[in-house]
């Protein structure tokens, strides 16, 4: 009787001996997100937040809402070993009682060049006890990113790139210094077009026009949002007429997540080389 | 007070109607929320004994009890402020919006959030995570004091310049609202842009002890206003003639409405609605007198707000809506229906 009492508590405990808890993270980032993704944990995600939609199996997930506007309670419901952020993560008060509430809260600094996005993908690596695997990963987006980077360099010249956000059917913005966009182009041996403007401004059509880019990249918020017929001014250019542009999503270029190498690359075919166009502003 | 105005009890129905209204949002919002309590771990925090959660006391203590207090007080403040105007100005459209209180505080938290990094470092240096509600509630009672200053003429306020000096203002800070976020980066165009939706949402009794006094003392004063703000319905003529001070009531209205929205707006950012139409709804039940409308506003303007914000945090839940635009969605076709119901009696 006893035995069989033993037996009947043995089997009991072993499978949840052996099946450690499985880590539970809310991720609230979207290239934390992909991140986790990239690395192959994504069992591990309970939750993640609205700036989340790569890859698309992130809209099965419950949306805890914006990065900005973190609710305690809502994050807190997803009962998360971890919560995974940036910087940008905000109300504080909700951050540092998710803290109190035993949460292990990890605000990641933003990544704007690609060394910083890499080292970011270690420390997700890191809190997720996937060293080796972001390690790997690291090793082979950095070996496609120096790839991509050489040949940039390889042109020879430094084209100067005009960068669009569109970002909803009336907000068309232009990215000035100082942004993830400028960035971007300085990562591919490129340059803003837009020089007199600080962060994401009201494109002006003159402005567009003005710049006289050597290439156009536009990222749009959703896909489709960027209407060229209502930007006349944009077709006009030359680099658009010849076919130094592109369209993609804003998260894909902008985000600075696994998918870096890919914006780079993609971003990289449409610069003009040195010897195609001529572009001489004295 | 209340009984004193029902005269032969001829409100007590509708009181005990909104007291268990408002007794009835308090357990919803005290006992909803994304994160699952159990009733019984409920119970136990409450009678201040260990809960089986570990987290349910700091739930509930921490989080949801402040943010039902808040909530309330700030919608009580805000309904009894728009009460307060429209009778002063004898304009049904008349709310906390109008003299410039609302676009004071945001302007002044606006500047705090766009030119913390810069020309306010000193500031946020000095005033830590109380820099922004402490600028708006400063930025609130300042725009109140201009229009009120502007609108005096020899000891005596005009109603109709302190309206007129309110919209000014309001174009003013809306302007220069509109600058400073043409000047704003993208993180602080997004703070900004929630800011100004309202939120309950990062409440705390850090917050409930910066806007609870200013506001409990806008409540504890107003009715003092009820009789003469009767009297000003008849006329400002005869506010003087039935023996109320009437340069006194207005200065202490126009405080009251100060002071509170001003705290109301720094701690909860712009929450609209309340202020226009609580009133309005005592009013078409009720009958127009301020002995009625004022406590009645305060009760209903409190329920109304925590009740949008109980609902906030549960229909997108796990995410939270924006406390200003649940409260448009939930109080403009109530209001749109009384207001119908009302054409065909």
């Amino acid at each position: 009787m006893r035995g069989r009492m033993l037996l009947i508590a043995l089997c009991w405990l072993i499978p949840a001996l052996v099946q450690a808890e499985p880590m539970r993270v809310v991720t609230a980032d979207g290239a934390i997100t992909e991140t986790v993704y990239r690395l192959g944990l994504e069992s591990m995600l309970v939750a993640v937040d609205t700036t989340s939609g790569y890859p698309e199996e992130t809209q099965a997930l419950p949306k805890v809402g914006y990065l900005r506007a973190l609710p305690f309670e809502g994050v807190l419901a997803m009962r998360p070993d971890v919560l995974i952020t940036t910087e940008q993560a905000a109300p504080q008060e909700n951050l540092e009682r998710l803290a109190k509430a035993g949460v292990q809260v990890e605000t990641l600094p933003m990544a704007w060049t690609p060394e910083a996005s890499l080292e970011r993908i270690v420390t997700v690596g890191e809190i997720l006890h996937a060293r080796s695997e972001a390690q790997d990963l690291v090793a082979e987006l950095s070996s496609e990113i120096r790839r991509v980077q050489q040949s940039a360099v390889n042109r020879g010249s430094r084209p100067r790139v005009l960068f669009i956000l569109a970002a909803g059917n009336h907000s068309v913005l232009l990215a000035g210094q100082d942004t993830a966009a400028s960035a971007l182009l300085d990562a591919v041996n490129a340059e803003n077009a837009v020089t007199a403007i600080q962060g994401y401004k009201p494109a002006s059509r003159e402005a567009i026009l003005a710049s006289q880019p050597d290439a156009i990249v536009i990222a749009e918020s959703t896909p489709g949002q960027f209407d060229i017929s209502n930007w006349q001014e944009v077709a006009h250019l030359d680099a658009w007429k010849s076919g130094h542009r592109m369209v993609a999503d804003s998260m894909f270029l902008l985000g600075f997540g696994p998918r870096l190498p890919e914006a780079l690359d993609a971003l990289n075919r449409v610069l003009p080389s040195g010897t195609a166009v001529v572009s001489d502003d004295s | 007070m209340i009984r004193d105005a029902a005269g032969r009890f001829g409100h007590t129905p509708a009181l005990i109607i909104v007291l268990c209204a408002a007794a009835a949002v308090a357990l919803l919002s005290v006992a909803s929320g994304a994160y699952p309590l159990a009733i019984p771990d409920i119970l136990k925090v409450l009678g201040g004994r260990e809960a089986n959660d570990p987290v349910a006391s700091l739930v509930l203590l921490e989080v949801r009890m402040p943010r039902f207090l808040l909530g309330f007080l700030v919608g009580a403040v805000l309904a009894v402020s728009g009460a307060l105007l429209q009778g002063l100005f004898r304009n049904p459209l008349a709310d906390p919006g109008l003299i410039g209180v609302s676009a004071g505080a945001s302007l002044a938290a606006i500047m705090v959030i766009v030119l913390g990094s810069t020309w306010l470092g000193g500031w946020l240096a000095f005033a830590g995570e109380w820099a922004l509600p402490v600028a708006a509630f400063f930025g609130g009672s300042a725009t109140v004091f201009l229009a009120w200053r502007i609108a005096n003429r020899d000891g005596q306020t005009q109603v109709a310049t302190l309206l007129l000096s309110g919209i000014a203002i309001n174009a003013i800070a809306g302007a220069a609202t509109g600058l400073l976020t043409f000047y704003a980066t993208d993180d602080e165009l997004r703070s900004l842009t929630f800011w100004t939706m309202g939120s309950l949402g990062h409440a705390g009794w850090d917050e409930l002890m910066i806007g609870a006094p200013f506001m409990i003392l806008a409540l504890i004063v107003s009715p003092f206003l009820a009789r003469p703000l009767d009297a000003f319905l008849l006329g400002e003529s005869v506010v003087g003639h039935l023996g109320y001070p009437a340069n006194t009531v207005k200065k202490a209205a126009i405080l009251v409405v100060g002071l509170g929205v001003g705290a109301a707006v720094a701690v909860s950012g712009l929450i609209g609605f309340v202020g226009l139409v609580v009133p309005h709804l005592v009013r078409l039940v009720l009958g127009a007198s301020h002995r009625v409308v004022l406590p009645f506003s305060a009760l209903i303007g409190g329920t109304l707000l925590v009740a949008a914000d109980s609902l906030a945090r549960i229909v997108v839940a796990p995410a939270e809506l924006p406390i200003g635009l649940m409260m448009a969605l939930i109080g403009g076709p109530f209001f749109l229906g009384l207001l119908m119901r009302r054409k065909v009696v």
